[in-house]
């Protein structure tokens, strides 16, 4: 917790983004930003809405490529990977989708079983128990036969989670995990982060607005916004922080460093009052 | 997956349908022999007509079918067509002195080749030559023969009316041409039917020129080719009295239904039958 | 791929589109042998795309038999020729009706199925995660259901004839009275196997089912994530799918015949 507080290269880091700068429809997204994630810890990266925080997940995945810099996970640089050495990593990245994302043709088993079918040639009881396994993990053993329009948000996104844990990956992106959850549903996500976390040694990186259901996991949390880091640190230091950034963002005061107005001509002008533009 | 049987049953059953659908298609619907296409040998015929045949037109024997013309070109030098012959080589003992005839099945259908047999002991070799061959017999040549030469009628100048009652007039409507010989002498004037003795009453106005035609001629509906218009014809009969103006001619000819027709002449379809369908269409003096 | 500058004009977006389409059936190629793994996958559309469009295949084959029949009945029978009604009816349905009609009713009820189906994947991430869990959604998503439509056109045509066949026969044999020896032997004795039945139910379904396939799967593939993205892809493939089925079978008419 108290290892990465600095904005060096760590050693430990297994993801590493260096000088990151993308552009998107003319709006510049990144601007040679530099982050660590931390090896065996739960990173939680936060900022205001479109900032790029699920960009910077894709960054990570190679879903996306930026304009500049470089993007290291686990010693490969995800930027200049061909598709197949791509594929070979996202073996073992697992990726929580903020709409889960389980496939519809499937039933919940098949939906856990799918990346162990398309990528193994293991015996059927094999896969049986492995998947079975995960879904106990999860507590949705019982639910293995249903379809994922029968299962409310939160359970999907508890199956997604067995999908994503199944091959034993070495990192988990999750995309804003706890949207649209009920209380009970954030919490039981929120202890199935943690035990992952502690019990597998999983690396895992959360993006997510909800700061107190962070407090309680995260190990460090950067803040981005207009494309830098503006602040980072374990949730205690950040919270004491000082910039005007965490004051709006801790705070949640409505006007700050980012405007409550989006960015517009004169009020008075578009009004149509003589002489607003003074 | 517990899924896949009903998958793979249902598929392969779609596919097993698919596949029975199409030999469906190609065995039940088409002519199969077509496809066949088992060793063969070639032979040549010279022909002064070939008509409407065509390349791939089936070659017969006795009507059945043992090949298919394989080329057609004219023969610059002889100015004849000449036509190969791709005959199965089941069929490899035809006399030399066969003769083969350009044939149309049907009425409105395809040309063939049939070849009659000869009594010859040497049979035509691979590459030989059928010397004795038929024309094509164009269907307008025996159509015309058959029904007379068509033609409108002329505007008339002055002209007389003579009567005729018929007991089915078919499809004869007023203005339809009175023909002679074939040539058209005048029109029909009107056609009604008696309410007394119910049958059709049709006034001739026949050309002055033609004054001479005998009163005991007679009157037939007649169609003109095989999907044309009907017509009246008038057959000369051998009295030396002239039809006058007001005349009525007494033998009488309705109207053949063309479905007898077709029937009749269906069942040859050879030349040489023609005369006897058209010995049925002869005046039978009905009143 | 899927959002196009206003300012394009309808040549310019549409020729966009007709170079996309044929470079996305170049990665669908290569990825062809890539989805063979996924042959379950296959299977399974082929059923989805085939079997389940069965139904709808054999009733409209039956009624444009049917109506073929009596239609043709009234013409030919002003001509005496009523005869000749098993052989317009085969040819008929086997070089136009079979093939356009099936490829039509396919767009309809497949293709649109598939476009929906694709787009609606990449609506909830479904695409983006396979491709997280690398898997290639174009092998496993796009080329198995291109591949069933490629498989399911020839068969479902095949079945569309003959039950036109039958539906005619239905009507001129059994209701209208022609000769039913006739009726079949007019038919074998004019349609060829090569020309009729080889040129316009195999080839030509066996291009429609590739057009129409791979319109539907760019069009869902290409779709922008969005509910009114996946109706308007699922619009474009009906309207694309059919022109191109029209069009296509004019040049192939051209060049069969």
């Amino acid at each position: 917790m108290t290892d990465s507080v600095s904005a060096q290269p760590d050693d430990s880091a297994l993801v590493r983004v260096r000088g990151l700068t993308t552009v998107l429809n003319g709006k510049v997204i990144f601007d040679a930003m530099d982050l660590d994630i931390p090896r065996g810890k739960i990173t939680a990266i936060m900022g205001p809405s479109g900032t790029g925080k699920t960009t910077l997940l894709k960054h990570i995945t190679g879903q996306m490529r930026g304009d500049a810099g470089e993007v290291w996970v686990d010693g490969k640089n995800v930027q200049a990977l061909s598709r197949e050495k791509l594929f070979e990593l996202r073996e073992q990245i697992g990726y929580l989708f903020q709409n889960s994302a389980l496939l519809t043709d499937f039933d919940v088993f098949e939906n856990v079983a799918f990346p162990l079918r398309q990528h193994t040639e293991l015996p059927e009881v094999l896969i049986r128990n492995l998947v079975l396994t995960k879904l106990q993990a999860v507590g949705l053993r019982g639910a293995a036969k249903l379809m994922p329009t029968e299962l409310s948000g939160g359970m999907a996104r508890r199956v997604a989670l067995a999908r994503a844990i199944v091959f034993d990956p070495m990192l988990i992106l999750y995309d804003e995990p706890f949207v649209g959850l009920d209380p009970v549903a954030l919490n039981q996500v929120l202890k199935l982060i943690r035990t992952l976390n502690q019990t597998l040694g999983i690396t895992s990186v959360l993006v997510a607005h909800e700061l107190e259901a962070i407090k309680q996991v995260a190990d460090h949390i950067y803040l981005i916004a207009n494309g830098k880091v503006v602040a980072q640190g374990d949730p205690k230091t950040i919270a004491e922080d000082g910039s005007p950034w965490t004051r709006q963002f801790f705070g949640g005061e409505a006007d700050g460093p980012v405007p409550f107005q989006y960015p517009a001509g004169d009020y008075a002008t578009s009004l149509g009052f003589p002489g607003g533009g003074a | 997956m517990s899924q896949r049987p009903s998958y793979a049953v249902g598929t392969g059953l779609f596919i097993v349908l698919g596949f029975a659908a199409l030999a469906y298609l190609a065995t039940q619907t088409t002519s199969v022999a077509n496809i066949h296409q088992g060793s063969s040998y070639t032979v040549d015929a010279h022909f002064a007509n070939i008509g409407q045949l065509k390349e791939r037109a089936p070659v017969k024997i006795a009507g059945v079918r043992v090949g298919q013309v394989q080329s057609i070109v004219l023969d610059p030098a002889s100015e004849v067509a000449d036509v190969k012959l791709s005959i199965d080589q089941r069929y490899s003992k035809i006399p030399e002195d066969s003769v083969a005839t350009i044939f149309t099945s049907g009425l409105l259908g395809d040309q063939y080749i049939g070849i009659q047999y000869g009594s010859s002991k040497n049979v035509v070799a691979a590459g030989g030559t059928l010397a004795l061959t038929k024309p094509a017999q164009q269907l307008e040549e025996m159509l015309g023969k058959f029904f007379g030469a068509g033609g409108s009628a002329d505007n008339l100048g002055g002209s007389y009316t003579v009567k005729a009652r018929f007991t089915n007039v078919g499809a004869l409507s007023a203005g339809a041409p009175v023909k002679m010989a074939g040539v058209a002498i005048g029109s029909v004037q009107s056609v009604k039917a008696d309410p007394v003795k119910l049958d059709a009453y049709v006034v001739l106005a026949i050309d002055k020129k033609f004054s001479q035609i005998p009163d005991d001629s007679a009157a037939a509906v007649f169609t003109s080719g095989l999907i044309g218009t009907q017509y009246v014809a008038i057959q000369p009969g051998g009295s030396p009295e002239p039809l006058k103006n007001g005349d009525e001619l007494v033998l009488t000819q309705s109207a053949l239904q063309l479905e007898d027709l077709i029937g009749k002449f269906l069942v040859s379809g050879s030349p040489g039958d023609k005369k006897a369908a058209a010995d049925d269409t002869k005046p039978a003096g009905k009143h | 791929m899927s959002a196009q500058p206003a300012q394009e004009n309808v040549v310019t977006r549409s020729l966009t589109q007709i170079g996309a389409c044929g470079l996305f059936l170049l990665t669908i190629l290569a990825a062809v042998p890539r989805s063979f793994r996924h042959g379950r996958e296959t299977v399974r559309q082929l059923w989805f795309v085939g079997a389940m469009s069965l139904t709808i295949i054999m009733v409209c084959g039956l009624f444009v038999g049917m109506v073929l029949g009596l239609q043709l009945y009234y013409v030919l029978s002003i001509f005496g020729g009523t005869a000749a009604s098993g052989t317009v009816v085969a040819i008929a349905i086997y070089r136009e009706l079979g093939p356009v009609v099936t490829a039509l009713l396919f767009a309809g009820r497949a293709g649109t199925s598939i476009t929906a189906e694709i787009g609606l994947m990449r609506a909830t991430d479904q695409i983006a995660a396979m491709e997280m869990m690398a898997v290639d959604p174009i092998a496993y998503v796009v080329a198995p259901r291109f591949l069933a439509g490629v498989i399911a056109m020839p068969l479902l045509c095949c079945v569309f004839c003959a039950l036109g066949i039958f539906g005619g026969h239905l009507v001129g044999v059994n209701w209208l009275g022609i000769d039913n020896g006739t009726f079949w032997s007019n038919m074998t004795a004019t349609v060829d196997v090569w020309k009729d039945v080889v040129n316009g139910v195999l080839y030509k379904s066996l291009a429609f089912g590739a057009v129409v396939s791979l319109i539907a799967v760019f069009q869902g593939y290409t779709t922008a994530p969005t509910s009114e993205g996946v109706a308007y892809a699922t619009t474009r493939t009906v309207v694309a799918s059919s022109i191109a089925i029209l069009a296509i079978d004019f040049v192939l008419t051209a060049f069969l015949m």
